[in-house]
């Protein structure tokens, strides 16, 4: 039997120069899967990697504690080391683990969005959706993960829909916006640069063109989308080639590239201020990994926010939301209690079900050495006798089976009596046989 | 020193250059209805026109007259002052628009002239102390407050500043936003250093006038409130002429605008507590 175990990061264990260095973008978390399951023998997996996070959902044999786990949590360090070519070193003391129920309250948890930076964020629920068909798309999600994160997701719908946690959550975007507005007085002279196109930079810029600008510049590495991103939000499709120049004239720049690396470095910057007569600007950097280097926001009349920077002020409208937090914490613990009831018969089902077939059988058999011995005995009669030895096997087993499936509600974990009853029935040796 | 009274070319040259004040704040008014190069250029031209005009006449008297100080002169006091402040107005107007400051400013400044037109040649020259005096208080202390709002403005610049670099959105600035705070400061800095040239101007010529008239020592032009004024002239003039040392903006002209109000506050205390400080 397996049970479920993660191991991951997220942004109260690790700050955002670590984040940055192991994040994976859609198709390194596909490709991540997929060595994952070539290196551990199709073990199960879902790798969630957001801005925020990035946590390895795996399959752990029962067996396996103590040395055991620790030794599996090695080898998983070991092959994001090696995948994202970071020493493990700088990662694993920003690590946590967690298994079985805790795990699965994890994910409850992320996927309701109350784990999240922002609270109420929607976005996340999508990722987890997302990380999950990559699992499945590959054939890297099994009886343990399916379950599991099909019940997230049913989880996040229904806090979403059933709580007022999404209302009323300041977003990144509208952060950014405040930010600009408590730089700039006017926005009828400012012109606002996009470079990227990720979801979330389209948000921000979204929030900033409804301040309406005099000038809108999106910059793309594909200039056909640049242009289609242009025509959508009213503005001009520039060369990514020319950043500089275009930095001189912006005063609000708003960064989401999946670049490896800054595209806006301290050298390049100062001589953009110098050319913009130090005119202050706002830049915004929300990508992971980032692409404005952290030491151009040291600069005069320069503010540098990155993605950290606004989620933390969006969070702070946490403490406003308490009841929205108390319903939605309610929900996830009743989802909890639901799938470990429901995990606990999943486990107990196949040691229940060859209990039965057993004695069953055994009852059977004996039944058929008896009959021969019975003279005149109607089919009336037969049957009822065969009803009688169902009846009496199934009334022997009801109270061990009921102990069993309340197992961990009176008394210990039940890996230990499935563990006993398994001994006890001698059920191994018939599983062996049946082999 | 001979009395003279101004010659009649001199009244009408005068009165020319108060004439052209007049077009000049007409022309820029205009300009408010209908956006006009022309207008622009007519107001800027007249403006400047009307200075040299003035100054001209202003220069032929003083010649004539044998003497420069224009306290001993009906027609030179009053003419200089509304010269001094068309000029002041015109530069900031130049290098650093304030909208409407021509509008208010030249008419007063066209009114001393005509002033200086009508009372130039009566006697005595009693009207030369008295607007003089008048004119260096009214300068000198609406100088004064204009540049401590500057500076005050340039502090809450700073603490706002401060505030968005801790990225402390969550807590609210409540200072208002860096650009309008600069604009207020460069605004205030741009009506208050003029009024406060012209302050230094007619305090040190008065000072002058008081002196040759054996009122006053020459060594207070070289005490506290004096050193202190010119030293607060001299930062607010580096703060507001930033825009020609484009670093020197933001953080470093609200420090430095910081830096004048405290130099600020230390003339108004060498005024009202050291020697020779009240006048």
């Amino acid at each position: 039997m397996q049970r479920i175990f993660l191991l991951g990061l997220n942004h109260t264990t690790a700050p955002l120069e670590v984040r940055e260095k192991v994040a994976l973008n859609s198709e390194q978390a596909l490709a991540a899967v997929s060595a994952f399951i070539g290196k551990f023998n199709n073990c199960e997996i879902v790798v969630l990697s957001t801005c925020n996070r990035l946590e390895f959902y795996t399959a752990l044999p029962d067996e396996a504690h103590g040395d055991g786990q620790q030794q599996w949590v090695e080898q998983v360090v070991g092959f994001l080391a090696d995948f994202r070519q970071v020493p493990a070193e700088v990662f694993a003391p920003c690590l946590y683990q967690k298994t079985g129920e805790a795990a699965a309250e994890h994910l409850f948890t992320v996927a309701s969005s109350l784990d999240s930076m922002v609270l109420g964020e929607t976005q996340i629920l999508g990722q987890v959706r997302q990380a999950y068909d990559a699992s499945r798309q590959v054939g890297a999600a099994g009886p343990v993960l399916h379950p599991l994160f099909q019940r997230a997701m049913a989880v996040g719908k229904q806090v979403h829909s059933q709580t007022s946690l999404a209302e009323g959550r300041v977003s990144v975007a509208s952060v950014a916006v405040d930010y600009a507005k408590r730089i700039f007085d006017t926005f009828s002279d400012k012109t606002v640069l996009s470079i990227g196109a990720g979801k979330m930079s389209l948000l921000v810029l979204r929030n900033l063109v409804d301040l309406k600008p005099k000038r809108l510049l999106i910059c793309n590495r594909d200039h056909g989308k640049a242009a289609t991103l242009a025509e959508q939000f009213d503005g001009e499709a520039v060369d990514l080639e020319k950043l500089a120049d275009h930095l001189v004239s912006a005063d609000i720049v708003v960064s989401g590239t999946g670049s490896e690396q800054a595209l806006i470095t301290r050298a390049m910057f100062e001589g953009v201020m110098r050319r913009r007569r130090y005119k202050p600007v706002f830049l915004i950097d929300i990508a992971l990994p980032r692409d404005v280097e952290p030491s151009v926001g040291e600069a005069d009349n320069v503010y540098l926010y990155n993605l950290d920077d606004l989620q933390k002020t969006a969070e702070a409208s946490r403490e406003q939301r308490g009841e929205a937090t108390e319903a939605a914490g309610l929900i996830v613990a009743e989802h909890v209690r639901q799938f470990t009831a429901a995990e606990r018969v999943r486990r107990l089902g196949p040691t229940i079900d060859r209990l039965y077939r057993r004695y069953h059988a055994w009852a059977q058999e004996e039944l058929e050495r008896a009959m021969p011995k019975l003279t005149n005995i109607s089919a009336n009669e037969k049957e009822q006798l065969q009803e009688l030895v169902r009846r009496l096997v199934n009334k022997v087993l009801h109270d061990p089976v009921r102990t069993l499936r309340q197992s961990d509600a009176l008394h210990g974990p039940t890996a230990q009596y499935i563990h006993a009853m398994e001994m006890l029935f001698q059920l191994k040796e018939e599983e062996g046989q049946k082999d | 020193m001979a009395e003279n009274v101004p010659s009649s070319v001199e009244i009408v040259g005068l009165v020319t250059a108060a004439g052209l004040m007049a077009a000049s704040v007409g022309a820029s008014i205009g300009r408010s209805w209908k956006v006009s190069a022309l207008l622009k250029t007519v107001a800027a031209v007249c403006g400047w026109f009307s200075i040299i005009v003035g100054g001209a006449v202003l220069v032929s008297h003083s010649a004539g007259r044998g003497g420069w100080l224009p306290l001993d002169d009906n027609f030179d006091s009053l003419g200089a002052s509304g010269l001094m402040l068309a000029t002041c107005a015109l530069y900031i107007q130049a290098v650093r628009p304030v909208g409407g400051l021509d509008w208010v400013v030249l008419p007063v400044a066209a009114l001393l002239l005509i002033g200086a037109a009508v009372f130039g040649r009566t006697l005595p020259h009693e009207y030369g102390e008295t607007a003089w005096s008048w004119t260096h208080r009214l300068t000198a202390y609406g100088g004064a407050l204009a540049l401590v709002i500057a500076g005050a403005v340039g502090a809450l610049y700073l603490l706002a500043a401060h505030r968005l670099r801790a990225k402390g959105l969550a807590s609210g600035s409540g200072f208002g936003n860096l650009e309008r705070l600069e604009t207020i400061a460069q605004h205030a800095m741009a009506l208050g250093w003029p009024l406060f040239t012209i302050g230094l101007v007619t305090g040190i010529l008065w000072g002058i006038h008081l002196t040759s008239q054996g009122q006053s020592e020459s060594r207070e032009f070289f005490g506290p409130k004096v050193m202190l004024a010119v030293g607060v002239w001299i930062v607010y003039a580096l703060a507001l002429h930033t825009p020609i040392n484009p670093s020197f903006r933001g953080r470093k002209a609200a420090v430095l605008s910081l830096i004048g109000l405290v130099l600020m506050a230390g003339t108004l205390v060498a005024v009202q507590f050291m020697p020779g400080g009240t006048r």
